[in-house]
């Protein structure tokens, strides 16, 4: 039975910052979380900065977890609005139905495979050099290069490749009637009900001296309608993209918005 | 009271520069449009000679109303001789002819700000006869218009007509709000707060923008004018938001993964 849990954290405690600092000791905090060990389990987490002064951290699990050394060492023990939030996942998997509309939200590591980077990095070359030597019959092609998807654009046009994989699609976005004076031009037009909210460039060690990670991340935004509930349901519980364990690809969904939905009836 | 009209400008332009009494190598531009500047495009747009009488257009009284402010541009500007030598300086020698700096200057540093993007609406209150002229004369003008300075033509036509109004208050607020569509766009509510200037006798601001004579052999010197700061509110033409759009703001950044959990 699936679980998803907000634990706020509280950035003026030391232990917050660091584990903040790192996606690597955060992921390693919340596996710490789940009493079967070692976790085998797909955990999914992202971080939430909705409010100001405190940092919340979303996590699905498929096990009941337990936060109390997070909330200890770095949140707010004992205080009114610092117990972590618990709470069952399945009636969410139930209400999934074809053609249903939600709002959803994910922050993800956008990234495509080249078969040859315009500019190459020392592993990069060392792994070219190595599949330079032609294939023998029977073998598969290696396979190319992970690149990140860098531009905004780019960023979306993956979503959008994604979104039919995964069950959903994105509607188009219903906008305002531009006011008196203003043609409705292309400058107006509608696009797809999703916008990126926020980009970054995450850099960490993995650990001291070890290799540097580097991850493009994008938060999306915006509404969905379900195509094929299974395809979702997998894609809520498993995650899109890659660096699930360095908090991307968990997709969350939450009611249409007011707005949205006056719109759309 | 009735032998009085007010004459309306839209002065719009990529570049504004209204420079007031500023000297050497550092030209300034007000914010706002000055008299001198207002005056000597009407005299342009009439085909005074630099050297004529403007007496009667200094008994217009004028006011100003900032549709866009627009933004401040620095122009960093060198002056130097192609061939390399230096330049002549202020003195003659006995022959009279221009005298080389001592010691050489080679590069002469300027600096002029201008206006980018910036839209005013002025308005001009007088004798209703001498107004009729000039707004003819704007839509024929005898010389190319410029706003302050000759390598800043107007967008669009300068005049937006004569009003019978005698109060400068009255018809700033009478005018439609004249910004860009990029301006337009960005403003979401149904009217504008303007600020805008008018000249008054009672006014407790001193202009110092009244020129005496256009004339380049003995060089403008500028006198005073009483002047008052005001704010005008006009419509902007957009309709009142729906109340749905005022709730979508807060709901926009209320993304709760938790509310289908039967929370």
């Amino acid at each position: 039975m699936p679980y998803l849990s907000k634990i706020a954290l509280n950035p003026r405690r030391r232990k917050a910052v660091s584990l903040l600092s790192s996606p690597h000791r955060l992921h390693a905090a919340i596996l710490a979380g789940l009493a079967v060990q070692p976790v085998t389990e797909r955990v999914l987490w992202r971080i939430e900065n909705n409010t100001p002064h405190r940092t919340e951290i979303l996590v699905l699990t498929e096990n009941r977890p337990s936060w109390q050394h997070l909330v200890d060492e770095a949140g707010w023990p004992g205080a009114d609005g610092g117990e972590p939030l618990l709470a069952d996942y399945t009636p969410l998997l139930e209400r999934i139905a074809l053609g249903k509309e939600f709002g959803f939200r994910l922050t993800a590591n956008p990234v495509q495979s080249v078969p040859r980077p315009t500019k190459q990095s020392e592993q990069q070359n060392t792994r070219l050099k190595a599949r330079a030597e032609p294939l023998n019959p029977g073998e598969r092609r290696p396979r190319g290069l992970r690149v990140a998807h860098r531009t905004a654009a780019q960023q979306l046009a993956w979503l959008l490749a994604r979104a039919d994989r995964h069950g959903f699609t994105i509607p188009e976005a219903t906008s305002d009637t531009p006011a008196p004076g203003l043609k409705a031009d292309g400058l107006f037009a509608a696009g797809p009900a999703v916008s990126i909210v926020s980009r970054d460039i995450l850099r960490f060690n993995k650990h001291r001296d070890g290799p540097r990670v580097t991850l493009s991340t994008a938060t999306f935004e915006g509404r969905l309608r379900v195509t094929d509930p299974e395809a979702l349901r997998a894609a809520l519980l498993q995650g899109i993209g890659p660096a699930k364990g360095y908090g991307q690809g968990l997709l969350t969904l939450a009611p249409v918005r007011a707005k949205a939905a006056v719109a759309h009836a | 009271m009735t032998d009085h009209a007010v004459l309306v400008l839209r002065l719009a332009a990529p570049l504004q520069s209204w420079g007031g009494p500023s000297r050497y190598n550092r030209r300034e531009t007000r914010p706002q449009p000055t008299k001198s500047g207002v005056l000597g495009l009407l005299a342009a747009a009439e085909g005074r000679p630099r050297e004529a009488s403007i007496t009667d257009l200094l008994n217009l009284r004028l006011g100003v109303r900032v549709d866009q402010p627009g933004s401040l541009l620095r122009d960093y500007h060198t002056a130097s001789d192609y061939r390399g030598i230096p330049l002549p300086s202020a003195k003659v020698n006995a022959k009279g002819a221009q005298t080389k700096t001592s010691p050489p200057k080679y590069t002469g540093v300027t600096e002029r700000f201008y206006l980018q993007d910036a839209v005013f609406v002025a308005a001009l209150c007088g004798p209703a006869s001498l107004l009729e002229h000039l707004e003819h004369a704007l839509r024929h003008p005898a010389f190319p218009l410029a706003l302050g300075r000759r390598s800043c033509p107007p967008t669009g036509p300068v005049s937006l007509g004569l009003q019978d109004s005698t109060e400068l208050p009255d018809a700033l607020a009478a005018v439609p709000w004249q910004a860009s569509a990029h301006r337009r766009c960005q403003v979401r509510g149904t009217e504008v707060t303007l600020e805008a200037t008018v000249e008054d006798p009672a006014g407790d601001q001193l202009a110092v923008d009244v020129p005496d004579t256009y004339d380049l052999k003995t060089g403008t010197l500028f006198g005073r004018r009483s002047v008052r700061h005001l704010w005008v509110t006009v419509p902007t033409g957009r309709q009142a938001a729906e109340p749905a759009d005022e709730e979508a703001p807060p709901a926009s950044t209320g993304h709760d993964p938790f509310a289908l959990l039967g929370w």
